[in-house]
Order: structure tokens, then C-alpha cells, then sequence
């Protein structure tokens, strides 16, 4: 309930309005006129309204908050006229069955009358002119974005111009976790125009030690419109919206709409996939990144820069990738997916502000290792047989040349992905397990099967480039094994693949693989 | 075909004093909220700097540069103060 009223505010009658037998919370906040501001004394307020306005602003703001929270009530009434110190100027109640959520939604009410009702006031001091608060520039209050901004702006590479085309972007960030988190904070505070958050997710409490936007009392509610929450917060300036929704096919187009760059912050190759194919088909720099554990990867796909995921062997066919799973519910380094969400931002920023190719993660993949601190840039060269670039036309830089970088192969392009009956047909290969010594202690039947350290890449180039057989790649998950064999694909290695499914599901051919081997 | 539009125009908190009333109604071929402001600082004596208003059309916060219709209510949004 909202109201505006020109009469004293009679709180016990509104608390009583909101009890029920059911809620277990009430929290109250009264907003006083107070007798000194800013050092001067004051002796009353005049407060002024546009009625009608404030009154379907109210009523839509206590609406959204109650939308927000689901279960809490609010009753919200703001006073108007001549109020001397001590009077309410504002009653605001939130009843909930719990407590978190009536403080919080409390809070937020109080927030968003006082940064969108039209009610204006004006102070009275003894001795000198009243003035209207706010309304004049010199009241060292400053709602000025330039002030905001003044730290990135003296940035030669910023500078006003680039704070404007910032200001004038349009950003969408689908999933809203670990990566999506400080992508988030750091595109809001740089000012970007208009910032949408998707995420179908709720926040669980799992999600508390990297999901940084988030805090105790968020779990349970919806990610996307609680992160909307806090940024707003954070920058006035901005626009933030939120789609309480998991993208999809059918969704996706009218999302992508004007947008200036996408971030794919998601933990699954379904989505991953059809944002790649999207973004890559409307012409939309798509800023990428995955985490496992302590490592992540980078990737700035932009169309006519650099090779697509096609070009480094990943199939059209995503139910394969399906077979290989997710990361969900996957161990993880909380700074490590806070480091990769903060080169999405990065990444995302230099876009928005003209970088050229040279500056960005286009034609390569940056793989970031937080254990042994180290980055790797692996070169992400177009392919000029790959037939997704061909039909969206990205192959325009194919000339360009990348140091490093070589086609993987002259002949017709090998399938990355290999299943358990597809590696019979490779004849002699080797097949090599990237496990740690946990899971090798973990399994004892890995002993005698060829076994490299993830974190050990120099190695395993070492061993595909002078392997005179196919290397396939398999791990626990089989997530880690299926990017290493991506990123050696890039690199220029044809005769490596990846098993569709990680261990488990071969488990059975390993098994049958260390008997041969006990028999020779 | 004229490009003139009927706006009813109100006023309120600094600005209502700067105008000395609190609604105005008038013709004017000003295409958007933020020029219609433009033309009364001069014709109603209007100080509030630009980089400080928002703008509401028909009880409804809108950009600065949102198209105007005929007949439109008009209100020029100081920093609000409430609380």
C-alpha cells in the first residue's frame, strides 16, 4: 500500500494494518525532519509533492518489491506540507515471515522513494534564505556522472569520448554466478549505458563464496533481479534490467537487439553454443570464458577477427557436447572464476571503447592458471575451409597473419570428438588420462593407464607433437579433456581427439585396455 | 501542415517559483521534453541547469529525448527529496 498524505502520519494505525497472524517480521523505518543539516540549523520543511505521480511511482515501487520478495507486504506514506523537527516524514513497514526479508525489503523501499518519488523539499534556516534540497549544484550532494566517472575518464585510452560510448552501450550478460558477478560489478561501475542480467538460477548457498553480488539473505530468491538490485545501488547512472529467465533458442533473438557486446557467463556448452552462433551470425562481439577449477579460458569471438569455435574442432552436433555434461556442481576456485569474470569485463570494455584486434583475446584463446600463475596465449587463427565462418562470412581476415599460429590441417577437417566405439576405429592410439594425484588416488585402476597432470600443458603438447599415433584425451569429467583437446587443435595438432563422456562411461574400456597392457 | 503541439507544462519545488506558477498551457514545436525545457528558460525564466533534470510525461518518467505528442502533460523533474 502507498500513500500521500498531507495529514500527521499515524503509525500505530499503519502497524496495525499490517499485522498478521502469519508473519514472523515487521520492520519499520520512520524518516524524522531533524533539526540541524549540513552544520546549519533547521527549523521546519516544507515538503512538496506532484501528487499524482508520486502516487503511481509509489504504487509501482512497492509493487516491484513485493515481487522481489515474495510473501513480504509493504505499506509505504509519504507526508507533504509544513513539517517542523521530529515530525514522520516517511512511514515505511515490511512484513515477511522472516526477518531477512523484511529488513531487506525495508531498506530497498526506503531507497526508491527517495531516488524516484517526485517530492521535493525545501529547508528553512534561522537567519538566512530557505532553500530547496538538492536543487542547487553547490550542496556537495552530487548526482553528477562526470564526478563518478572522474578516475576512468583521465584515462588516455577513455577519456570523455570513450566515457560517452560507454554511456551509450548496450550490454547483455547471460548468467549471473561466478563470472557473471564481477563482470557485472565492473561494467556497472565503468558506465556502461544499459546493462540486462539473465539468469534463470536462484541463488544457493554453494554460490555464496564466488558469486560476489550475492549475500546470505539472497538465498532462494532469483539471481538475475538480485544482482539487478545491487548494481543499481552501486551506479545511479546506469540502467539495469533483469530477466529472471534461463536464455534460450526461443528467447535469444530479441535479446541480442542493439546489443554493443554479449558475455556468455554461463556453465553449460548448450547455451555457450547457441550464443557463439548468435552473436557470430548478427555481427555482436561475444566476450567467452569457462572455468574449471583453478583455470579458465578466454575467448573475444567477433566476426571477421580471428577463428570461431568450429575453427578449433568443436562439432555442429550439440547433443554431443550434452554427452560430455557440465560444470555444474564441479570443484572451484572462487578467485578463479572472479579473475576470468574480470577479463570478460576487461575484454568487454576495450570493445565498447574501439580497441583493435591487437588489444584483444580475438585471435587467440588466453588460458589463465591461478595455481602456477600463468598465462598462455594459444593463437585462435580463422579457418578458411571452416563452413560456419564461410556461411556467416567471418573469413575475412583469413590473410591476417598469427604468430604461432598454423592451419590444423590442409586436408578435410578431422572431428574433434571421438565416442568409446568411434576410438576402435582410430587402430593404435594412445590413450592419456589428464588426473591429479587426488584422482588417482581416488581410482587404482588408473595406475597403469597413461596419465599427465592437467595443469601440465607444456607436457602434453610435448606428447602430442611427437606422438607417431592419435592421442585421445579423456579425464574424470571429461570437460577439461575436451577444452585441452581444443586448445592443442588450435595450436595446430590434428592428431589429437577427445572421448565423448569423460572416464566413467569408459571406464569399461580402460579397464579392458589395462588388461591388454598386463598381458604384453 | 504545422509541426505545432498543445502541452500542458507543470511546474514544481525551485522550478514552480522560478516560473511563478504551477502549470502552464501552451503551442509549441518543441519535439521532446528536454528542448521544450530549452525554449521556457527563456520564456519563463526557468535556472535549473539541464544536467539535472528529468522528465516526465503523462505522470511518467521518460528520457530527455522522447518524442512529445499532442496534448501531452508535461512535468520537469528537479532532484527529488524525499525521505
Amino acid at each position: 500500500m502507498f500513500a500521500v498524505t498531507e495529514n500527521p502520519i499515524d503509525a500505530a494505525a499503519l502497524r496495525a494494518g499490517l499485522q498478521r497472524p502469519e508473519a514472523g517480521a515487521l520492520v519499520v523505518f520512520e524518516g524524522w525532519v531533524r533539526n540541524h543539516h549540513r552544520g546549519r540549523p533547521v527549523t521546519r520543511l516544507d515538503y512538496e509533492a506532484f501528487v499524482e505521480m508520486a502516487q503511481s511511482e509509489g504504487d509501482a515501487l512497492v509493487a516491484e518489491i513485493e515481487e522481489e520478495f515474495p510473501g513480504v507486504r509493504i505499506t509505504c506514506v509519504h507526508r507533504t506540507g509544513d513539517l517542523v523537527p521530529g515530525d514522520v516524514a516517511v512511514w515505511i513497514g515490511a512484513r515477511s515471515a522472516h526477518r531477512d526479508d523484511a529488513f531487506r525489503a525495508a531498506r530497498l523501499a526506503i531507497e526508491e522513494v527517495k531516488r524516484r518519488l517526485p517530492v521535493w523539499k525545501k529547508e528553512y534556516h534561522p537567519g538566512s534564505d530557505p532553500v530547496w534540497v538538492n536543487c542547487t549544484e553547490d550542496t556537495g550532494v552530487t548526482n553528477d556522472a562526470s564526478a563518478y566517472y572522474a578516475r576512468q575518464s583521465a584515462l588516455a585510452e577513455v577519456g570523455a569520448q570513450g566515457q560517452h560510448r560507454l554511456a551509450q552501450a548496450s550490454v547483455l550478460v547471460v548468467g549471473v554466478g561466478g563470472l557473471g558477478c564481477p563482470a557485472a560489478m565492473y561494467l556497472t561501475g565503468a558506465g556502461v549505458g544499459r546493462l540486462t542480467l539473465v539468469d534463470g538460477g536462484k541463488v544457493e548457498f554453494s554460490n555464496l563464496h564466488r558469486q560476489v553480488l550475492f549475500e546470505a539473505g539472497d538465498v532462494g530468491a532469483p539471481k538475475a533481479s538480485r544482482a539487478a538490485l545491487a548494481l543499481r545501488a552501486r551506479n545511479p547512472h546506469i540502467v539495469v534490467e533483469a530477466i529472471n529467465a534461463d536464455l534460450t533458442a526461443s528467447n535469444l533473438r530479441p535479446l541480442l537487439v542493439g546489443r554493443s557486446v554479449v558475455l556468455d557467463c554461463t556453465d553449460n556448452f548448450t547455451t555457450r553454443l547457441l550464443l557463439h552462433d548468435a552473436c557470430l551470425e548478427a555481427g555482436i562481439p561475444l566476450v567467452q570464458a569457462a572455468v574449471h577449477q583453478w583455470e579458465g579460458v578466454i575467448n573475444v569471438f567477433e566476426r571477421g577477427a580471428g577463428g570461431c569455435l568450429y575453427c578449433v574442432g568443436l562439432p555442429r552436433d550439440v547433443s554431443a557436447l550434452d554427452r560430455v555434461g557440465s560444470c555444474a556442481g564441479a570443484p572451484v576456485f572462487g578467485p578463479a572464476v572472479g579473475t576470468l569474470g574480470l577479463l570478460q569485463a576487461t575484454e568487454a570494455i576495450k570493445v565498447l571503447l574501439g580497441r583493435g584486434a591487437d588489444d584483444l583475446a580475438t585471435h587467440h584463446t588466453l588460458l589463465v592458471d591461478l595455481l602456477s600463475i600463468g598465462i598462455t596465449r594459444v593463437a585462435r587463427p580463422a579457418r578458411p575451409d571452416c563452413p560456419f565462418c564461410t556461411r556467416v562470412g567471418t573469413t575475412s581476415d583469413s590473410g591476417r597473419a598469427e604468430v604461432g599460429a598454423s592451419p590444423a590441417s590442409d586436408d578435410k577437417p578431422t572431428p574433434l570428438w571421438v565416442s568409446p566405439d568411434e576410438r576402435d576405429q582410430l587402430g593404435t592410439h594412445r590413450l592419456v588420462v589428464l588426473a591429479t594425484a587426488e584422482d588417482r588416488a581416488a581410482r587404482d585402476w588408473l595406475i597403469d593407464v597413461e596419465i599427465v597432470h592437467p595443469e601440465d600443458t607444456q607436457k602434453l603438447d610435448l606428447l602430442v607433437r611427437t606422438s607417431d599415433r592419435p592421442v585421445v584425451l579423456t579425464c574424470p569429467q571429461g570437460v577439461r579433456s575436451a577444452s585441452m583437446a581444443r586448445m592443442l587443435r588450435a595450436a595446430g595438432l590434428a592428431n589429437v581427439f577427445a572421448l565423448e563422456g569423460g572416464l566413467p562411461s569408459s571406464l569399461g574400456q580402460l579397464r579392458s585396455t589395462q588388461r591388454e597392457a598386463a598381458r604384453e | 501542415m504545422t509541426d505545432t503541439r498543445r502541452i500542458t507544462v507543470k511546474f514544481f519545488a525551485l522550478l514552480r517559483e522560478q516560473a511563478g506558477c504551477r502549470e502552464v498551457s501552451l503551442a509549441t514545436t518543441a519535439s521532446t521534453p528536454a528542448a521544450l525545457y530549452a525554449e521556457l528558460m527563456s520564456t519563463h525564466g526557468l535556472r535549473v541547469s539541464q544536467s539535472i533534470l528529468t522528465y516526465a510525461v503523462n505522470e511518467r518518467y521518460v528520457p530527455a529525448d522522447s518524442p512529445l505528442a499532442d496534448g501531452d502533460r508535461v512535468a520537469f523533474i528537479p532532484p527529488v527529496a524525499g525521505g
